[in-house]
């Protein structure tokens, strides 16, 4: 029972990482990605194949991972100057289309549909990390270095910039502000700290496959910064938390076939973003939006 | 050979393709609604046809009328129940666009549950390919398809521009201000858009049920289509929908050429984002970036 309450704790951590990167874009930058996934999973695939082929050191994992998904951000920056909040949806769709044709396709890295299995753990300073009490430990201090960070940079003068471009792109333009290299940054950052929690999924589960970074995933990022509250500090935490503990919990209701869970997950929390659009459209925690 | 195959395969594809992205054009040009579910619209008619036409094996005019229905009723209720609400207390893109997206997730869902998530394809002879030269095989299916896209282009131009309703439609996009000063209930004008938007999905979603077939995730993607062509064509410009899904037809199966068939869909993305990066406006549209 410990052991399984850990392994969701762990869980719990990761998601809760990608839902702060994501709601750092979406919620502050006004940067709305249905591709958060994309990133996660090269996260993933850099730490996976860097641990089968060269080293384990994650600290290196850590550094090409963030690296190679921060490049790679420029595919979202890029339509994201051009066009406004809607278009930008749909170039980000089809990114997450092309990626998880990627994934699945390039079997010398990411060993298509079957994925990479037999991921070898992790090792910090040569201590490889093998329990799992350790690796929440580790998920842990991810997570709450990636809060600090992010609160941080929001209440900068970079993060006063980048909720002045979001509220009036023109306004913010004339007050002198470089829109696209803000833009660019705000990408670069939630992309590199996305893939983060790929490394971290990677070395934590020692299987990955393309499974885990389709458009799904990304709905399901998106409907934790949402149901969560967007633009706020604990809103993707406290959404990364209700729905990582959703399937779990459905799975105490005996009348449901196993089959189905996954389904009616995805019913529950599509469901539950329409009626908070209708009612309550900041979502869970945004009653204390007012700072934000 | 090959080639003149792919284009015809293209061009049959490509012509539902328009269609289907014509009806997204009309509800957001008169609307303003980024209507997401549309692709969940596309979804809910083709098994709607599917299942009373080869499980219930009812007569296929009842079968499209039976889709046509419920495809309507579908939008309008959207319209009605969840756009509806949102615009009344915050009209912004995000709360409409997570709205309708919410609404796409929990429909492909329960078609999964319902249907069962894999392939199924309604068996009909019109699927049936002929030899018309060594090589080149058509289905009568290709040539429904372009009749039936021109002439729903067609009717709709005419509507459009002949009719009250439809002058009221593109004025609505222009001003809804000076649509209510002429006597007219914006609401109204907005529900035969959503009604006329989600009855063009019918002929693409029957037609694409007796090809190539359907399974739960194919709302997302529609959606994905109907979006580029739009922005493709550029927006506003039912024209530009039109050809645009014509040419990502053509663009997915000249891909089949050269490249294997999964990566089909990257030729989609490919053309967006070169229409995106370099001429965000599209074919006809305006400038949409401000």
């Amino acid at each position: 029972m410990i052991a399984y309450l850990i392994n969701l704790a762990t869980l719990v951590c990761i998601n809760a990482i990608l839902a702060i990167t994501l709601n750092f874009i979406m919620g502050y930058a006004g940067i709305f990605s249905l591709a958060h996934a994309v990133f996660f999973g090269v996260g993933a695939y850099v730490a996976a194949f860097m641990a089968l082929q060269w080293t384990d050191s994650l600290l290196f994992q850590l550094v090409a991972a963030m690296l190679l998904a921060g490049l790679l951000s420029a595919a979202l920056a890029l339509p994201a100057l051009r066009v406004r909040g809607d278009y930008f949806v749909a170039a980000s769709l089809g990114f997450q289309v092309l990626a998880t044709t990627v994934f699945s396709e390039w079997k010398s890295v990411t060993g298509g549909i079957g994925g990479l299995v037999g991921i070898p753990p992790a090792s910090i300073a040569g201590h490889a990390i093998t329990d799992p009490v350790e690796f929440f430990g580790l998920a842990a201090v991810a997570l709450a270095l990636v809060v600090v960070l992010t609160t941080a940079i929001v209440r900068s003068s970079f993060g006063r910039s980048l909720k002045a471009i979001r509220d009036s792109e023109s306004a913010a333009l004339a007050f002198g502000k470089n829109v696209a290299l803000i833009k660019t940054l705000s990408v670069f950052y939630s992309t590199a700290m996305c893939a983060v929690a790929g490394v971290l999924y990677a070395d934590y589960l020692s299987f990955i496959n393309v499974e885990s970074f389709t458009i799904d995933a990304s709905t399901l990022f998106m409907a934790m910064v949402i149901v969560g509250g967007i633009g706020t500090v604990w809103g993707p935490i406290v959404g990364a938390v209700l729905l990582t503990l959703l399937p779990a919990a459905l799975t105490y209701l005996p009348f449901l076939p196993r089959t189905e869970i996954g389904s009616v997950q995805q019913m529950i929390y599509g469901l539950a973003m329409v009626l908070l659009m209708i009612f309550k459209p900041d979502g869970l925690m945004g009653a204390k939006q007012g700072e934000a | 050979m090959l080639l003149l195959q792919l284009i015809i395969n293209g061009i049959q594809v490509g012509a539902l393709y328009g269609l289907t992205a014509v009806g997204f054009s009309l509800i957001f040009g008169a609307t303003k609604i980024f209507h997401f579910a549309h692709g969940a619209s596309f979804a809910i008619s083709a098994y709607v046809f599917y299942y009373l036409y080869a499980v219930l094996l009812v007569w296929w005019p009842i079968s499209i009328l039976a889709a046509c229905i419920v495809v309507v009723v579908f939008g309008v209720a959207l319209d009605r129940y969840v756009y509806g609400p949102i615009q009344s207390t915050d009209g912004s893109f995000f709360t409409i666009f997570v709205g309708s997206f919410g609404v796409a997730v929990v429909v492909q869902n329960l078609i999964g549950t319902v249907f069962g998530r894999g392939f199924i394809s309604v068996p009909s002879a019109l699927s049936k390919s002929v030899e018309l030269a060594p090589g080149l095989y058509v289905a009568p299916t290709a040539a429904i398809a372009v009749v039936i896209a021109v002439a729903c282009f067609v009717a709709l131009q005419l509507f459009l521009g002949r009719t009250n309703i439809g002058i009221a439609m593109r004025a609505l996009s222009e001003s809804p201000a000076l649509v209510r000063t002429f006597g007219l209930n914006p609401k109204a004008v907005s529900t035969c858009a959503f009604a006329l938007g989600s009855l063009l999905v019918v002929p693409a979603a029957v037609l694409t049920s007796m090809t190539s077939g359907l399974n739960a995730a194919i709302g997302g993607r529609v959606m994905l289509i109907s979006v580029a062509a739009t922005i493709v064509g550029g927006v506003g410009s039912l024209r530009g929908a039109a050809c645009a899904g014509l040419l990502l037809g053509i663009a997915e199966n000249l891909a089949l050429w050269r490249f294997d068939p999964q990566w089909s869909e990257a030729a989609t993305f490919l053309i967006l984002f070169a229409f995106i990066v370099l001429r965000p406006s599209g074919f006809f549209g305006r400038a949409v970036n401000s």
